[in-house]
């Protein structure tokens, strides 16, 4: 199994405001990584405590907010998933139906998240 | 809420409940849709709401052809509702006009077939800026000018500002009456009226701000700048000959508004928030119907990312984030996430509340059923002044407080003890069609109902009780002998 997984992120409705005004990025993220969601790569990577996971949409959240956005986390992330009016589709579709952030994620996985608080 | 969870298809969940063959793209209050079968779902609930007001008579065949009394004037913010709407409606009612026009006369039953006419003859998009009233925030009518002519080159761009409420110019276009500028006294619950000369008329931008600079709170702000608006675009509406108005309210921001609205003081006008019939009196009336009272905020949302729609978004102004509209609406979304099927069943109970009383006329600033007797009953409910008020000059005609609604005058009056204005401004300039109802009113109306009332007491034999504003002299005159010294 490949050990990093490349996404392709896009944001809509706004929310690109947040993330340096680019509506599209390329983004590669561990396959596995850390249960507890911390993306900071342990200072020991040898070391086997640390209980790990595949790779899903709660930790690119995490993952997102940590590296990627630039300003007021508050207006993207609330209690450990993306903001109330945030709409996530994974490839296209709802991720209601793909079991949000459980989702685990794929290569060239594309994932959207969309304001839809821009006014209306 | 997970895969295994939703729809309602007991075999397989993912399926689109529909047309039960493609594989389900959108989850809508627990049903999923393809993304085949997803416009014609926003296309029924749209006609579904739309389609019974656009007859002037409710029509009993079904078979009747669509056809409005008058023009179509579409409000459009560059928020996500109104770009929704005005691409659904563009695509429902507007485009077969613009396919005849260049396909000549193909169409189905030949051109003068009724079921080719355009329900509405013509078409308007209407845009109020509201950046003046706001120092620091930007002008966004040429963004949206661009992208009404690129995208519906048929629908002609009318664009407004929110000082053109306060601008006599304007008013004079719209063609209503000619009317003296007013000005109400916000320190006093009674909001004592006084008239400014022709002479000293300041320009409507410094009316705006002033009017913006006198009101109490956030809330306040934000519910004057949204009425403001409306009455802008159902004078213009009056003014393009228009029998219907169009607003991009959809079913979530239905439910905040109502919610909202009954919480400042709104619910004698709870019906009239989803759908109202408004009376500009020498025309016919104009309806204010909202098409996307049906659709959610994220079936909006997945429409404009599907169709490629460009949404401008409203630029928040300073402390628009800190009024119960707004905290309404945080706590509306949330609702929504967690309870998908909660904010529909809101817009539903509010549709079957009615008031209990007729309306005694309309609110003189928000053109609003006025609910009769309601100054009374706060009267005796509230504290009427915590602070003394400067004793006016006796010139005063009168007070503004009967002819406003609850709602209009609880957000005139009603201080926080947070104040949000820092300005000393303490005269309110009313908006032109206030200051036209006014007049109305004291030249006929008013006169003659107080003189009917004054006789209706005499011959009660009940006292006559005049109320009227005194100054600390004059009451310390009245009450003087009865003083221990």
């Amino acid at each position: 199994m490949a050990t990093t997984i490349s996404l392709r992120i896009e944001f809509g409705g706004g929310l690109e405001l947040l993330f340096s005004n680019e509506r599209r990025h390329t983004i590669t993220i561990p396959s596995v990584v850390p249960s507890d969601n911390n993306t900071k790569p342990p200072l020991d990577p040898s070391s086997n405590e640390v209980e790990t996971k595949l790779a899903d949409v709660e930790y690119l959240i995490y993952h997102l907010r940590d590296h990627l956005l630039q300003e007021r986390a508050e207006l993207f992330m609330e209690n450990n998933t993306v903001r109330p009016g945030i709409l996530v589709l994974i490839n296209d579709t709802d991720w209601e139906l793909e079991g949000e952030g459980e989702y685990v994620l794929k290569d060239n996985d594309e994932i959207v998240f969309i304001s839809t608080l821009h006014g209306g | 809420m997970f895969a295994n969870q939703v729809g309602q298809n007991t075999t397989n969940p993912s399926l689109c409940i529909k047309c039960k063959v493609n594989t389900g793209r959108i989850v809508v209050r627990h049903a999923v849709y393809c993304k085949e079968c997803f416009p014609a779902l926003l296309g029924s609930k749209v006609k579904r709401s739309l389609d019974s007001h656009i007859n002037t008579k409710s029509e009993t065949s079904r078979k009747k052809s669509l056809k409005a009394s008058g023009n179509l004037l579409i409000g459009f913010s560059g928020g996500l509702g109104s770009t929704v709407l005005l691409d659904l409606i563009s695509k429902i009612y507007l485009s077969s006009r613009t396919e005849i026009e260049s396909e000549g006369n193909k169409q189905r039953g030949g051109k003068d077939h009724p079921r080719n006419e355009p329900v509405w003859k013509e078409a308007s998009v209407c845009y109020v800026e509201i950046s003046a009233g706001f120092p620091g925030m930007k002008d966004r009518t040429d963004k949206i000018r661009l992208l009404v002519e690129e995208k519906y080159p048929a629908l002609q761009l009318i664009p407004l500002r929110l000082e053109n409420a306060f601008d006599r110019t304007w008013w004079d276009k719209v063609g209503r009456n000619v009317t003296s500028d007013a000005t109400a006294d916000v320190t006093s619950e009674d909001l004592f009226l006084s008239t400014i000369s022709d002479d000293f008329t300041p320009d409507p931008i410094h009316k705006l701000r002033t009017y913006i600079s006198a009101l109490p709170t956030h809330t306040a702000i934000a519910s004057a700048t949204r009425i403001l608006t409306r009455l802008l675009l159902l004078h213009t509406a009056r003014f393009t000959q228009s029998s219907h108005l169009l607003l991009g309210t959809s079913l979530t921001s239905l439910s905040i508004t109502l919610i909202s609205s009954i919480s400042q003081g709104g619910g004698f006008s709870v019906r009239e928030e989803a759908q109202e019939e408004w009376n500009p009196g020498s025309s016919g009336a104009i309806r204010l119907v909202r098409p996307l009272q049906e659709i959610t905020m994220k079936e909006c949302s997945m429409w404009a990312w599907w169709n490629d729609l460009q949404v401008i978004g409203k630029e928040a102004y300073p402390g628009s984030k800190l009024g119960i509209g707004a905290l309404t609406k945080d706590f509306i979304v949330g609702l929504e996430r967690d309870y998908p099927s909660t904010v529909s069943t809101i817009a539903r109970t509010c549709a079957k509340l009615a008031p209990k009383v007729s309306a005694g006329g309309i609110c003189v600033l928000c053109e609003r059923p006025l609910q009769p007797g309601v100054q009374e009953w706060k009267s005796r409910i509230s504290i009427r002044a915590t602070t003394e008020s400067p004793v006016d000059p006796p010139s005063l005609l009168q007070s503004l407080t009967p002819y406003l609604c609850y709602s209009c005058h609880t957000t005139l009056t009603s201080r926080s003890s947070k104040a949000v204005s820092n300005s000393a401004s303490t005269s309110l300039p009313l908006p032109m069609w206030t200051s036209a109802h006014l007049l109305d009113y004291s030249s006929s109306t008013t006169d003659s109902i107080d003189v009917e009332i004054q006789e209706d007491v005499k011959e009660a034999g009940a006292d006559v009780w005049l109320t009227r504003k005194v100054g600390a002299d004059e009451m310390k005159k009245a009450t003087g002998d009865f003083l221990l010294e």
